[in-house]
């Protein structure tokens, strides 16, 4: 059940990115770090297929992505989206129901099956509660939970977050890693997110993935990978690492 | 599901059967509700023919019930239609006229009319400008900055173009075709003949069916596109599919009564009002509404003057756009 990225090219107008040989773990979690515009979401896009990739560049399982059918990507990975956007207020349960897309034909509707599912997504990122509260009444910390919710009654292997931490506070922040920690150790899922809070990625990740202008420029566990002149290359600033209680943390 | 919005579910459901059973009884010759009952069920039960007065027979059998259907089958055409290009487009004020399909449609088939005389069926002809217009509006705004702002503004652009193209025909019609044409063209629901139906209300039936069967897909389809495709969705293969199927419904309707506007923009938001966004819910319930919407409307349009009927699209707007501007000022959260 792992990730490997082959020869990924991606151009944008003023943007490329380019990504040789990179493997992302089974059942771990890796997190990929890089400043703003090093091209990580693209790079989770094109895992998605959200954006279109050239065939024989990247591998699910030794499964081509490129040439997957939606339905058979969306059930072997799933995307969780930084915002969602919508014109609608849908209620929370029909919200995490639409995980089940990809299940579902197009001239039906979810079974009572697909129903459970979606509410076993939710006890399991704790919302069971708000099932029936209109998704945007929640906070943006438990909206990130229901799009996680979503994305679990996809039921698939790989799970990918963009910027899962973003706007929230330290408590929701730790909660929500607490969870995607949880998702690689209990549920086996390969877990990738993007992440700016050095330290975060450094206590969460089995493996992290360092990039920069649309590249990557190192990977590996964070106790192999991470020193300073890396965090100097990378980031174009001075940082400091110390050592507390066994482990590393970053000053700027 | 509350159990208020259970219950005013039930309601929309009982609506149309209501309104169609009142509705046999009311035009220039008045019928009791008890004349009606034993009018449509004197072809079965023969006897209770007998103290009826002659003319209720024809009229509610012959003049009212078929006109009846084809009201039921536009309202409810129209507004399913209406439901799902809302939810394809993520966007609560799109309807068929705004997106240049009603203009199309109209031009499409008063072509057909003018021009071939009908050789050439205007139900086709409709639907392949309606097709045009709502692709053209499509392909024009994507890939825009703001894509509410600018589906809107195309929709206008379009229909105006649609609109000065219906005129140039109207232009070549003889007097005798223009007023056929002119009366037409402001939609109503006065009988077309069997000939024109027997295409329509198929194609009516079979878009409507179809879109009422894609109710939770419309769902995942009003997900942005980048959410819509990560959940396992064919975006460009099901977008063409709902907008083929709410074209084919708006332009056999409109090809058989003219231009009805507003009716998909109105009965949607009123259903989302009273059971919620859930389109499993939305897009079936607007059927009904909406049959019974334009039953009442059609009402007032056969009733108003005793001795001339008004058309029925008249009525739909002038209630229509007051209403969807006080729903405007009331509800901020779906319409962003």
């Amino acid at each position: 059940m792992s990730i490997w990225v082959k020869d990924l090219r991606f151009d944008y107008r003023n943007f490329s990115l380019h990504v040789q040989n990179l493997r992302f773990e089974a059942a771990k979690l890796t997190s990929i770090v890089g400043p703003n515009g090093a091209g990580k979401t693209t790079l989770l896009k094109c895992l998605c297929a959200i954006l279109p990739i050239a065939r024989d560049s990247l591998f699910l399982d030794r499964r081509d992505i490129a040439l997957l059918s939606a339905e058979e990507r969306a059930r072997l990975i799933a995307y969780v989206p930084q915002e969602h956007g919508s014109a609608f207020n849908y209620a929370v349960q029909d919200f995490v129901l639409m995980g089940r897309a990809a299940y579902v034909s197009l001239f039906s509707t979810p079974s009572a099956a697909d129903v459970e599912i979606a509410f076993e997504a939710l006890e399991y990122v704790g919302l069971r509660r708000y099932a029936a509260r209109p998704y945007f009444e929640l906070s943006s910390g438990e909206r990130r939970l229901v799009l996680i919710a979503r994305a679990l009654a996809q039921k698939s292997d790989f799970l990918v977050l963009d910027e899962p931490t973003s706007f929230l506070d330290p408590k929701h922040e730790t909660e929500l890693m607490d969870l995607a920690r949880r998702l690689a150790v209990e549920k086996k899922k390969t877990v990738l997110v993007t992440l700016h809070n050095l330290d975060v990625a450094v206590k969460y990740s089995d493996a992290m993935v360092f990039m920069k202008k649309g590249g990557v420029v190192a990977s590996g566990r964070p106790d192999d990978i991470l020193t300073e002149p890396l965090l100097e290359s990378v980031y174009e600033i001075k940082m400091t690492i110390l050592r507390y209680d066994g482990r590393k943390f970053i000053v700027k | 599901m509350t159990k208020k919005q259970r219950a005013l579910g039930l309601l929309i459901v009982l609506f149309p059967f209501v309104a169609f059973f009142v509705s046999l009884s009311i035009g220039v010759v008045h019928i009791p509700l008890d004349g009606v009952l034993k009018s449509l069920l004197s072809p079965i039960f023969p006897s209770l023919k007998q103290g009826l007065p002659e003319n209720y027979f024809g009229i509610v059998l012959g003049v009212r019930l078929p006109r009846l259907l084809l009201a039921l089958l536009a309202g409810a055409g129209l507004s399913v239609s209406g439901a799902s290009l809302q939810a394809l487009s993520k966007n609560a004020l799109v309807n068929e006229y705004i997106l240049g399909i009603s203009s199309g449609a109209a031009f499409g088939a008063s072509l057909s009319i003018v021009i071939f005389r009908q050789s050439f069926p205007p139900q086709i002809s409709a639907f392949v400008f309606a097709v045009a217009a709502v692709m053209i509006v499509l392909l024009i705004s994507r890939n825009s900055d703001s894509p509410i702002v600018s589906l809107l503004l195309t929709g206008i652009i379009v229909s105006a173009f649609f609109s000065a193209l219906l005129s140039l025909v109207e232009f070549f019609a003889s007097p005798y075709a223009l007023q056929g044409l002119f009366y037409w063209l402001m939609g109503n629901l006065g009988w077309p003949g069997w000939g024109a139906l027997s295409i329509s209300l198929p194609l009516t039936a079979i878009g409507t069916a179809g879109l009422i069967l894609m109710r939770w897909r419309m769902n995942v389809l009003s997900m942005s596109d980048e959410e819509a495709r990560s959940l396992g969705v064919n975006i460009r293969r099901e977008k063409l599919l709902v907008i083929f199927l709410a074209t084919l419904v708006t332009a056999a309707v409109t090809s058989v009564a003219g231009i009805i506007g507003w009716v998909g923009l109105i009965v949607p938001h009123l259903v989302r009002m009273m059971v919620g966004v859930d389109n499993r819910r939305v897009v079936p319930l607007s059927a009904a509404m909406g049959a019974g919407y334009l039953i009442l409307a059609d009402d007032l349009a056969r009733s108003l003057a005793s001795s001339f009927e008004i058309p029925v699209g008249i009525f739909t707007s002038l209630i229509g756009i007051p209403f969807f501007i006080l729903l405007l000022r009331k509800s901020k959260r779906i319409w962003l």
